[in-house]
């Protein structure tokens, strides 16, 4: 009686994978979940969803949305419902994602170097000078074991035949890893006994993981370096992430102006006086990082702090100039990135993507503009996109003449359908469209994946875009281990 | 410790000390309003605790209800309770690795309180002081759960030192305002006055147990300035001040602490030296100016050596 | 081969103590066929260490810091430098094949940088006027002469009428400016017609001819030529670099090549004043920077520059 009220309102689109659900019935990694979920009422379930709100509200996992010269707290929307993800499939995205992190990080280091990419005619020339994120500032710069990349968030999309796609590549601040753990430990409240259970894999590593990269790349060999995470400050809508991160590696969360560059060395200036910090975890982007390098109007940054990392004083996480690695126009060359630095097939495929600045591919895109997202090459967020098949022939008008001034900021790609997995909605569970982010981890041992991420979804019926920013909510990422 | 973080807890706990503070005295003067036959002015109240001039203060000062929304929920009033538990809460969340989880959630909670649109509605209609009782207990679970979780390192140090410096300018202003409003006249004897003065400063108590006499302005100046055991006095606050910088005075910044200790211990041999005779000989007015200034001063030390991060 | 010595001095000068000052420095002349660095005496208030990188453009770029509180920077630099003048480009071959050299590097580095073009409003008017001259006819070479020319006549000297932060657009409309300004406007010419263009900042030393820029940095511009190299245009002084001319940076604009600037924290306002003077062979010397010093034209928002916690760009403009 009560699998036909939880279930009898899923309905799978036909051309859509559904995480849970196959031709009819429960796959065996949701059956667990489903079962424990049958056994409540809806009164217990709407609870269980109160008190996900309630922690999140108290734990202050928020992010604060300004408006009429106010602040007002939100919740990051959550839904209960954990997505699931089997062991085959995460060892298959694992490998894929190693191996894109791993060609990534050779490209960078060769278009700030040798640019060998570019002299062999993969990559051609424009593509790289034209980008707003190669910053010539960071031209054989020595950057420590050559690792550009020490975190990145990956996104992935599944196509209707269940395959893995790469969406982006996020190389230079990713965030959402807060809500990974977050997520988790509100899982715990809500669902007791069923993570072990189920055989879900722990998340708990992150922290520990990214604090012993930290240190590894201390300049200073030292017992115990001084790490920070560099923070824009409490207005920042990520801020609740940097402070999560700080206090779970137990390390000091500054600010711009916490710090201090005398003689080529950085700075924190305490109760006591000037003392030296290693490493950085910046959350803070490219241009607000130094003042004098960049943005000569930052008030974010640390003026000088480029020449110390020069110098080789400082360690900087990420490095900079990384957009031009994730950059979406140059997303299209992936593949043959790996294919040229790793010779190895790509193992996760890329999304067909054509370049709006290509004479041949924008026309091909003007006549199909209504099965295509377009979007612009430097934004993340869901913001300045052109979703084709809902835009009226008006918006694809104007988005027309925006591409045609600087063609080579837009990229378009043939709508992909997202697969759907189970939400809570008033009683019953309802299918809704995911992406997937997990985390990978760079450092001088090599690249580590915690096994899990963000899973992002898209809460209105029938939208394809999972951006919070766009209505967007998140939901526990389980990792099987067996 | 960075020093903006050590100016962020610093403000905090001055921030929650005076929401404490105003709370309490908000409560007792409603009480004490019920007991009035004749008009109850607020006006004392206003000129302690608002920017605002005296016009403003006199249009209201008749007033309950309205003294109430503008001491709590007034956005317009920069110490409003409901602007100072945001500017407490504003100061937490920059400084969130270096407090408890549970002290960030008894703000965080505490915040959403004095936001709450009943609020405002319940204090307009409702026991004012059962909407009072409400927030001030929120306090209450903060300085509970402070000292409970929280590390006793310099963090600790700094928190601490905020609240003792807020209360003891607190006290000292309180005393003066209530003194001028009867022109620092001694010999008033009227009950009732001094006996809302104590309540509002959690004092009645301690007094009616201490003094058996009944009331004496000379005694209310002793118990609000020199009383050893009475939490709320000058003394002690200033004294507890002393004892947490001691505490720090060891750690590098040689300069700096040097000063604080001079500028703190001037001030704590002054009044541990101090009898109500001298008071009232120098003139209690005088007496309570030069130890605000002095609170003042000190404050000013702190920012200079400790916190000038930017 | 003349030789200069050359004595240029910046000093800062700040009402109440600033502090976290972090400082850049372009003033190390490039050193290769045609410029010789003798000797260089480099002197910063605190001596602070200089820390010398190149950059992208292949400048020597230096670096210093100064966290304790002060109330002046003087950045003292005096320079033995010997230049030689480069022949004049032969410029036998025909237009058309110049023209085709030039689109085949286009997308090459590094010339791909030096083609990028600046956007403003007139940038429309500037085509038309530059698609009146008729230039494809020309060479490369003589384009270049000519557009130095247009710059020169169209455009009056005028110093303090515009600083670093005045835009294109605004110097288009102004008809006048300062070396700054002229180089830049050549450069939007010579790219426009795909010649790569870059911006030089260095010194003038013309010993009595009456060029402009004497007393100061000065700027102006190097174009490609094909079959050639790079070739300096002055459009300040209408004529072509031979000899008199020392570099200090090149880049794609001022921004990459400003002689000095930096940030530092503060309530304080500053005044900054610049000076430069030559000592030439024939024992002539234009003045001595301290009676040259001239104090440098504010940016239009200095006022709002001077708030608390505010970071403040100190940015000489060249003349």
């Amino acid at each position: 009686m009560q699998t036909s009220e939880l279930l009898n309102n899923y309905h799978v689109d036909s051309h859509t994978w559904d995480e849970m659900y196959l031709n009819e019935s429960v796959r065996e990694q949701y059956r667990g979940v489903v079962e424990f979920m049958q056994r409540l009422s809806i009164e217990e379930l709407n609870k269980k969803e109160e008190l996900a709100k309630g922690l999140f509200m108290s734990q202050g996992v928020t992010f604060t949305v300004y408006s009429s010269g106010e602040g007002i707290e939100k919740i990051f929307p959550f839904d209960i419902i954990p997505r699931i993800i089997t062991a085959t499939e995460w060892k298959f995205i694992e490998e894929g994602i190693k191996q894109r992190l791993k060609a990534l990080n050779l490209f960078l280091k060769d278009v700030y170097n040798e640019q060998f990419i570019i002299q062999d005619g993969i990559v051609p020339a424009e593509m790289i000078y034209s980008c707003p994120h190669y910053l010539r500032e960071m031209y054989r710069f020595p950057v420590p074991y050559d690792i550009y990349v020490h975190i990145a968030g990956i996104d992935l999309i599944r196509n209707y035949d269940g395959s893995f796609y790469i969406l982006e590549d996020n190389l230079r601040t990713p965030s959402g890893v807060s809500y990974m753990l977050e997520n988790r430990e509100i899982t715990k409240r809500l669902f007791p006994d069923l993570l072990p259970k189920n055989n879900v894999r722990a998340v708990t590593e992150y922290p520990n993981i990214l604090h012993r990269n930290l240190v590894s790349l201390s300049p200073r060999r030292i017992s115990k370096p001084t790490i920070v995470v560099l923070s824009p400050g409490i207005y920042n809508s990520a801020y609740f992430e940097h402070t999560t991160l700080a206090r779970l590696m137990g390390v000091e969360l500054v600010e711009g102006r916490d710090l201090v560059v005398d003689n080529h060395k950085v700075y924190m200036k305490t109760t006591a006086g000037l003392h030296q910090v290693d490493v950085i975890y910046r959350r803070v982007d490219d241009e607000f990082l130094d003042p004098l390098m960049f943005n000569g109007s930052s008030m974010l940054g640390v003026s000088g702090i480029m020449n110390a990392y020069r110098k080789g004083n400082v360690a900087i996480v990420n490095a900079i100039g990384n957009g031009v690695a994730d950059d979406k126009a140059i997303y299209t060359y992936v593949p043959q990135m790996i294919r040229y630095y790793l010779n190895e097939e790509p193992i996760l495929k890329n999304v067909p993507t054509f370049q709006l600045g290509h004479d041949e591919q924008r026309e091909e895109v003007f006549a199909n503009m209504h099965k295509m997202v377009i979007k612009k090459t430097n934004e993340s967020g869901g913001y300045g996109m052109l979703m084709g098949h809902v835009a009226s022939e008006r918006e694809m008008e104007l988005y027309k003449e925006q591409i045609l001034i600087n063609p080579r900021q837009f990229i378009a790609q043939p709508i992909i359908s997202l697969s759907s997995s189970p939400c809570y909605m008033n009683g019953k569970l309802v299918p809704r469209r995911v992406d997937l982010r997990p985390y990978a981890l760079c450092g001088p041992e090599g690249i580590e994946i915690v096994p899990g991420g963000l899973t992002r979804v898209a809460l209105k019926e029938g939208s394809l875009v999972v951006n919070s920013s766009q209505g967007g909510g998140s939901k526990d990422t389980w990792v099987l281990a067996i | 410790m960075l020093s903006r973080v050590a100016d962020s807890l610093y403000w905090m706990s001055r921030y929650l000390e005076r929401t404490d503070g105003i709370l309490r005295m908000l409560k007792m003067n409603y009480a004490s309003s019920q007991d009035d036959l004749g008009e109850f002015s607020w006006k004392p109240v206003l000129q302690i605790f608002t920017y605002m001039n005296e016009g403003e203060a006199n249009a209201i000062a008749f007033q309950s209800r309205a003294v109430l929304q503008y001491m709590v929920t007034e956005r317009e009033n920069p110490n409003s309770v409901f602007n100072i538990v945001t500017h407490a809460r504003e100061n937490a969340r920059s400084i969130q690795d270096h407090i408890t989880k549970e002290m960030w959630q008894c703000l965080n909670d505490y915040y959403h309180a004095v936001r709450n649109e009943h609020l405002l509605i319940r204090l307009e209609r409702e026991d004012p002081i059962s909407v009072l009782d409400v927030l001030i207990k929120h306090g209450l679970l903060y300085y509970g759960t402070t000292d409970i979780t929280m590390a006793r390192g310099e963090s600790y140090v700094f928190l601490t030192m905020g609240k003792f410096l807020e209360r003891a300018l607190q006290s000292a202003d309180i005393l003066d305002v209530k003194f001028s409003d009867v022109n620092f006249d001694f010999s008033k004897t009227d009950t009732t006055y001094w006996k809302y003065l104590l309540l509002s400063i959690s004092g009645y108590e301690l007094y009616l147990k201490t003094y058996r006499s009944g009331f004496e302005p000379r005694k209310v100046v002793e118990q609000i300035v020199l009383n050893d055991n009475f939490p709320r006095s000058v003394k002690y606050s200033i004294n507890r001040l002393h004892g947490y910088f001691e505490r720090i005075r060891n750690q590098g910044n040689t300069k700096a602490n040097e000063k604080m200790q001079f500028m703190i211990g001037r001030l704590r041999s002054h009044i541990n030296y101090s009898t109500v005779e001298m008071i009232e000989e120098e003139g209690l007015h005088l007496y309570l100016l030069r130890v605000k200034k002095e609170l003042r001063d000190i404050a000013n030390a702190l920012n200079q050596y400790y916190f000038a991060y930017s | 081969m003349p030789k200069f010595k050359i004595h240029h001095v910046t000093r800062y000068n700040y009402e109440t103590p600033v502090r976290d000052s972090a400082n850049q420095i372009l003033l190390f002349p490039i050193q290769d066929d045609f410029q010789q660095v003798l000797k260089q005496d480099l002197h910063i208030t605190g001596e602070p260490m200089v820390d010398i990188y190149k950059d992208f453009y292949g400048n020597e770029v230096g670096s210093f810091m100064n966290a304790e509180p002060h109330l002046e920077l003087v950045i003292d630099s005096k320079l033995e430098v010997i230049t030689r003048g480069n022949h004049e480009p032969a410029d036998d071959q025909p237009a058309e094949i110049q023209w085709a050299e030039l689109h085949k590097i286009r997308s090459q580095f590094p010339y791909i940088d030096f083609l990028k073009q600046e956007q403003f409003s007139s940038l429309g008017e500037v085509t038309r006027i530059i698609g009146e001259m008729d230039l494809r006819s020309l060479t490369p070479y003589q384009t270049g002469k000519k557009l130095n020319d247009y710059i020169f006549t169209h455009f009056q000297y005028i110093k303090g009428i515009t600083s670093v932060e005045t835009t294109l657009e605004e110097v288009w409309n102004l008809k006048a400016g300062v070396c700054q300004d002229f180089a830049h406007l050549l450069l939007v010419m010579l790219r426009k017609i795909e010649i790569p263009a870059r911006y030089v900042s260095g010194y003038v030393c013309p010993n009595k001819s009456g060029m402009r820029g004497e007393g100061a940095t000065h700027a102006w511009v190097e174009a490609y030529i094909p079959f050639y190299g790079w070739l300096g245009f002055d459009p300040t002084n209408n004529c072509n670099v031979n000899g008199m001319h020392v570099r200090l940076a090149v880049g794609r604009s001022f921004s990459n090549c400003s002689p000095v600037k930096g940030t530092y924290k503060g309530t304080s306002s500053h005044t900054l004043e610049v000076g430069v003077s030559v000592s030439y062979e024939d024992g002539r010397t234009s003045e001595e920077p301290s009676a040259v010093l001239a104090a440098q034209p504010k940016n239009a928002n200095g006022e709002q520059e001077n708030s608390y916690r505010r970071y403040m760009e100190m940015i000489q403009q060249q003349q």
